[in-house]
């Protein structure tokens, strides 16, 4: 599977691989001429020929040391481009998939797993499509043009040369191996090491308040000791490793020098051969090298695109159907129906139970209650977050899962209580529904939300950036900005999710009676915990433990003296504390 | 809010500043730290001259055999040169493996140490200071910035010292064995310098380009991923997938200019290679028909052409590698100037002090002039129970935490036993005087690891047995796979609610201080748990001087005493009883508790 996916975004480039292996062939054809013109020359030295054929051999090793350099370069643009090419168009297929993903993904994957695979596999896999891929490339074109090279100047001496290579070839292998293995127990303990540091500086006033310093800088020194001691074993197969170049490409010229020199002087081969034989063989001395470390990009390039695969096959949970119908983006009739509605979110319990309830077209409905009665999910089923069994929720008298559902996030406005920001100006935050806003529509919106004053008194105003890399902003001012965006796109339908929980009673009041005038001819359901604010709902819905448990008009319910009347005395005695 | 914004641009690219190559004042500062490992330091640049020494002796041999034996056909004197040759391998084999670890020992030593001094460090620290460092940034200094400073001794300084002698040494026996030859040699160095130069400093330019972006990628991803939300209510895909290719194509055009310049700094000193061996051709040939010149001589010549280069080549790379040392080291030491901003006082351990503690006239605030606390007074006298209540924010978790001192009051005293806080030994002082915090901390280990804390070997197992079973919680840890054994998660997430406050509270009875602040946890646990976490609790506070931030009715109603606490002073005290027929703040408060 991960090897069918990778191929199929390889595929395109094929084209270019095969001009990058045809680069590389090139080059190599280039790299073995060199030597060979060496050894004419030499040879020419030998016979003491005029002193015109040197300087033919001279340039024409000039010409082939330039035209090597450019079909090197060629190579490497080709192919490294070419991996550098399926690994955008990977993380675009990625990020385009992600989108589709619905609230339930997002909430059983964390996003620095999502984070780790989009940026550390898809790098491993850059890797094994780009270096990794030239790499294979290119030793195997090396290690046949040079044998072809070496055999053509001499086979006894290659048969020689080449005795080692295999010893050698296994030996990096193995090296390579226990390389990584030793790396990684090096990585699980600085991940041991990493987390016992983080607990401690996290649980700091615990290690305080019991005085485990000494205890806790212990503990750490025997993490600590231990991966000291991981790493120099680590560090003395390395040091046993990385000499072992020099040692491949010395036992090459000890070949050369020992049964060459004896060729040479028997005068089976010339001097010009014997220094040619000699640089082909240093040729090689990387490749082999290299070989281990190729092989283990192949591997984990493999494994890293089987994580990335097991994205991209998570289906989009929502579809539109193939008869889904729009709705109009200001449709007049956006009556809310729930009818006999029951919700559980995967592996807990209901969350909502035979909720029915309808929110006439135009008409304001507040729902209160206890923390966890359901009222948030409530709000959270209308712009379909989360998905109502069918048969359970109508806007304008249809099926919201008969809806296209761009159309019905475009008619609904949904203000979360903890709202997100982007890093971005305050006029992109808000403007999100419509690019295009004018600065007249923004400053409405703004002037509504009760944002506009201090949008001015931000240092750059309406361009100020926001959110996490940007201005610190407080909850307040998240939640006022998250109702202004909301507004903008004139939505028929609007869910506020207790949505000014971090704005003070007073500026919530304030919020509210600018508000009254555009909620005008909106369906609107409020969702708050100040009973102050559903108040002046048409209808005020109590909910406990995802039931409808008192409904009706405030006077109403204060008069019945049900849970809406205990939740409103319990509000009024913290207001007069807070006054105290 | 300017400074604001910018301070949280310097924190995310803080890590990209790259400075100076060398800094005398820090390098002072590392040349101490390896203090301890100098002898092997000096050992391991030692070895970089018979390293150097065999390295040149391998091309002299080539001469030596092509020149002596086999042009002269000496079979017997060959093999002579070959056994030499093969004694120089094994002998560079040997020392360069011998050296690589010792540098690598070196490098690792150093992490090592600095890597604790930055943790013991941060144990000194006091709470003002995480407030203002985020422990992402210290695990930074511990994990990131020691890595690129052990780097530097791994693959950096050492190795620059040893290319030098290298060069050097190739330099000197060019030019003894052909002068002429040599400085034909030498007059591609310019080319040589000057080519690496800009292609590495290009290729460095483009690689910072290719981080920025990419973080910029990331940071764009990342944040998309929190915010995948917003994007799909208001039906932004098309403009954010947009806006990603964008940033996507940036970054793959950036690669690609990187790309272009390394690849292009390898393919160009290769040239200069074979370009080399061509000009050696040309001269050298000259000289052999003129007799100066042996084969030998030029086969080695070419030779030491090649180990010339690729030290000037590399140059660059090892520059880097010391910049980024040099602005780790920086930010290391930078984290170790600073000094706790709490020290311990003098007194010892005081036995014999009355448990009593006592605020007199406290003012605090975190920041600047908020005042959280403002002219606070009361007094809990031995073995009293105290309850403290107010409505959040009222300061209650700050009274606390002054008591043992991890804040500094601004004006006024916080006496414990008589003594104030600050001429008490901190260790002394804290174990006095134990705190429970709200949250339950548990840390990843056995539940017995968790029992001891602080106190490792000084308590015995049945000790933490019996703790355990007055806390009502040796039922369910002897229900646990491997009972006290059982191997607790991060956070305690293998754990109910009610669990962790029983080991919370077994925990402060195994520490057994003699007054104990309690701040009481307000997450809701089934019926029968908070019957027996009460019930816990009550035989944790007995006979103990306590102040108890109180969440339950029970607790006041116990309570000797109750100080209702509000906008940073004590506004009334009372027992339960008394506060409730006065019917001021407290009997709200607690009509408002009954209605929750």
């Amino acid at each position: 599977m991960p090897e069918r996916l990778l191929l199929q975004h390889l595929r395109p480039y094929a084209g270019r691989y095969a001009l990058g292996c045809g680069f590389l062939a090139l080059a190599s054809l280039c790299a073995l001429a060199i030597p060979w013109m060496v050894k004419r020359a030499i040879e020419a030295l030998e016979a003491g020929s005029a002193a015109g054929e040197l300087q033919g051999y001279v340039a024409i090793i000039l010409a082939l040391a330039a035209a090597h350099g450019l079909v090197r370069l060629g190579s490497r643009f080709a192919i490294l481009g070419g991996g550098q090419a399926v690994e955008f168009d990977l993380r675009n297929t990625l990020y385009g998939h992600l989108q589709k993903l619905s609230l339930g993904f997002y909430q059983t994957h964390r996003t620095g797993d999502l984070m780790s695979r989009a940026s550390n596999d898809l790098s491993a896999v850059k890797l094994l499509v780009g270096f990794g891929a030239l790499s294979l490339m290119a030793t195997t074109i090396t290690f046949v043009g040079t044998l072809v090279a070496m055999l053509a100047i001499d086979p006894r001496l290659t048969l020689y040369a080449m005795a080692p290579y295999p010893l050698l070839i296994l030996l990096a292998k193995r090296f390579n191996s226990t390389v990584h293995r030793q790396s990684q127990a090096v990585q699980e303990q600085l991940g041991a090491l990493s987390a016992q540091a983080h607990e401690n500086l996290t649980g700091m006033t615990v290690v305080r308040a019991y005085t485990m310093e000494a205890g806790e800088l212990r503990h750490f020194q025997r993490l600590n000791a231990e991966y000291l001691a991981r790493s120099l074993r680590l560090a003395r197969t390395q040091a046993a490793f990385s000499p072992l170049l020099g040692l491949i490409a010395g036992i090459g010229t000890l070949t050369i020098l020992w049964i060459g020199g004896a060729a040479v002087a028997e005068k089976r081969i010339t001097l010009g051969s014997f220094v040619a034989f000699n640089a082909y063989l240093a040729h090689l001395a990387w490749p082999t090298i290299a070989l281990g470390w190729t092989l283990s990009i192949v591997r984990r390039g493999l494994a890293a695109m089987g994580r990335i695969a097991e994205i991209l096959s998570v289906e989009p949970e929502f579809r539109d159907a193939a008869d889904a119908v729009e709705i109009a983006p200001h449709v007049r009739n956006a009556a809310i129906e729930f009818r006999n509605l029951s919700f559980a979110y995967e592996g807990r319990g209901p969350a909502l139970r035979n909720v029915t309830l309808t929110i006439p077209a135009g008409s304001t409905l507040a729902v209160v209650g206890p923390t966890g009665s359901g009222k948030s999910t409530l709000g959270a089923l209308v712009p379909r977050l989360i998905d109502p069994p069918p048969g359970t929720l109508f806007i304008g008298g249809r099926d919201v899962r008969g809806i296209r559902l761009e159309s019905l996030r475009r008619a609904v406005g949904y203000v979360p209580q903890d709202p997100f920001l982007f890093s971005r100006s305050l006029r992109e935050n808000l403007a999100l529904a419509d690019d295009a806003a004018d600065g007249k529509r923004l400053a409405e919106v703004a002037r509504v939300a009760g944002l506009a004053e201090e949008i001015e008194g931000f240092l750059h105003g309406w361009e100020t950036v926001v959110g996490e890399r940007g201005l610190t902003v407080s909850g307040g001012q998240r939640q006022r900005a998250a109702l202004a965006r909301a507004l903008l796109a004139d939505p028929p339908i609007l869910i506020l999710d207790d949505a000014f929980a971090n704005v003070d009673a007073a500026k919530e009041m304030e919020i509210l009676h600018a508000l009254s005038q555009v909620l005008r001819g909106r369906t609107t359901l409020i969702i708050t915990h100040r009973l102050k604010a559903a108040r002046e709902a048409d209808w005020i819905v109590v909910l406990g433990e995802g039931r409808i448990v008192e409904q009706g008009p405030h006077d109403a319910l204060i008069e019945r003296g049900g849970l809406y009347a205990r939740l409103w005395r319990i509000q009024q005695l913290e207001e007069e504390i807070s006054r105290a | 809010m300017r400074s604001h914004v910018g301070a949280n641009q310097a924190d995310g690219h803080e890590d990209e500043l790259l400075g100076k190559a060398y800094d005398s004042r820090l390098v002072a500062r590392l040349w101490e730290a390896t203090r301890a490992y100098r002898r092997v330091v000096l050992v391991s640049a030692f070895l970089f001259f018979p390293i150097a020494a065999l390295e040149l002796l391998q091309p002299y041999l080539l001469k030596v055999a092509i020149d002596s034996h086999i042009l002269r056909a000496d079979w017997g004197g060959l093999t002579g040169v070959a056994g030499v040759f093969l004694l120089t391998l094994a002998g560079l084999y040997a020392l360069r493996a011998l050296q690589s670890y010792l540098m690598q020992l070196t490098g690792q030593r150093i992490m090592h140490d600095l890597r604790h001094r930055l943790f013991a460090h941060a144990q000194k620290m006091d709470a003002a200071f995480f407030d203002k460092n985020p422990v992402g940034r210290l695990m930074t200094r511990i994990l990131n910035d020691v890595e690129a400073v052990s780097d530097m001794f791994g693959s950096g300084v050492v190795a620059i010292l040893g290319d030098l002698v290298t060069v050097a040494g190739v330099v000197a026996v060019m030019l003894a064995m052909n002068w002429r030859l040599a400085l034909v040699t030498f007059a591609l160095v310019p080319v040589l310098a000057v080519s690496a130069a800009y292609f590495r400093g290009q290729a460095r330019d483009a690689y910072r380009g290719l981080r920025t972006r990419l973080a910029r990628l990331n940071a764009f991803l990342q944040e998309n991923l929190q915010g995948m939300t917003v994007i799909q209510l208001f039906c932004r895909e098309g403009a954010e997938q947009r806006a990603f290719v964008a940033l996507n194509s940036d970054y793959r055009r950036a690669q690609f200019r990187s790309t272009v310049y390394d690849a292009s700094l390898y393919a160009v000193v290769e040239a200069i290679g074979s370009a080399a061996v061509a000009l050696l051709l040309w001269y050298g040939g000259g000289q052999i028909w003129e007799g100066v010149l042996t084969f030998g001589g030029l086969v080695a010549f070419i030779e030491y052409t090649n180990r010339f280069f690729l030290p000037i080549r590399d140059l660059g790379a090892k520059y880097a590698v010391m910049q980024a040392a040099m602005a780790s080291s920086e930010r290391i030491f930078g984290l170790l100037d600073l000094e706790p901003g709490i020290r311990s006082g003098a007194a010892a351990a005081r036995s014999e002090a009355p448990p009593i503690i006592e605020f007199k006239n406290v003012w605090f605030a975190y920041e600047g002039d908020e005042w959280v606390l403002s002219d606070c007074s009361f007094r809990v006298a031995a073995g009293e129970r105290v309850a403290l209540v107010g409505i959040t924010g009222a300061g209650k978790t700050t009274i606390a935490r002054l008591l043992n001192r991890s804040y500094e009051v601004a004006r006024g005293k916080v006496l414990v036993g008589g003594l104030d806080v600050s001429e008490w030994d901190l260790t002394a002082l804290r174990r006095r005087v134990g705190l429970v915090p709200q949250d339950v901390f548990l840390f990843t280990g056995s539940v017995e690891a968790n029992l001891r804390l602080a106190a490792d070997g000084a308590v015995r197992r049945d000790a933490l047995e019996r703790a355990a079973a007055v806390a009502n919680a040796r039922g369910f840890i002897e229900s646990l796979p491997e009972g006290f054994g059982y191997e607790i998660k991060e956070r305690g997430a293998n754990l109910s609610q009610g669990q962790r406050q029983l080991l919370a509270i077994a925990r402060a009875l195994v520490y057994n201080p003699a007054v104990l602040v309690l701040d009481e946890a307000t997450s809701s646990v089934d019926p029968e748990s908070e019957a027996l976490i009460q019930d816990a609790m009550e035989r944790l506070l007995e006979g103990r001087t306590s102040l108890v931030i109180a969440h339950r009715l029970s607790t006041v109603q116990r309570a000797d005493r109750v100080l209702v606490l509000h906008r940073g002073r004590v506004s009334e005290e009372g027992t339960h009883a008394e506060l409730l027929r006065r019917g001021g703040l407290y009997s709200r408060l607690y009509e408002l508790q009954c209605g929750r």
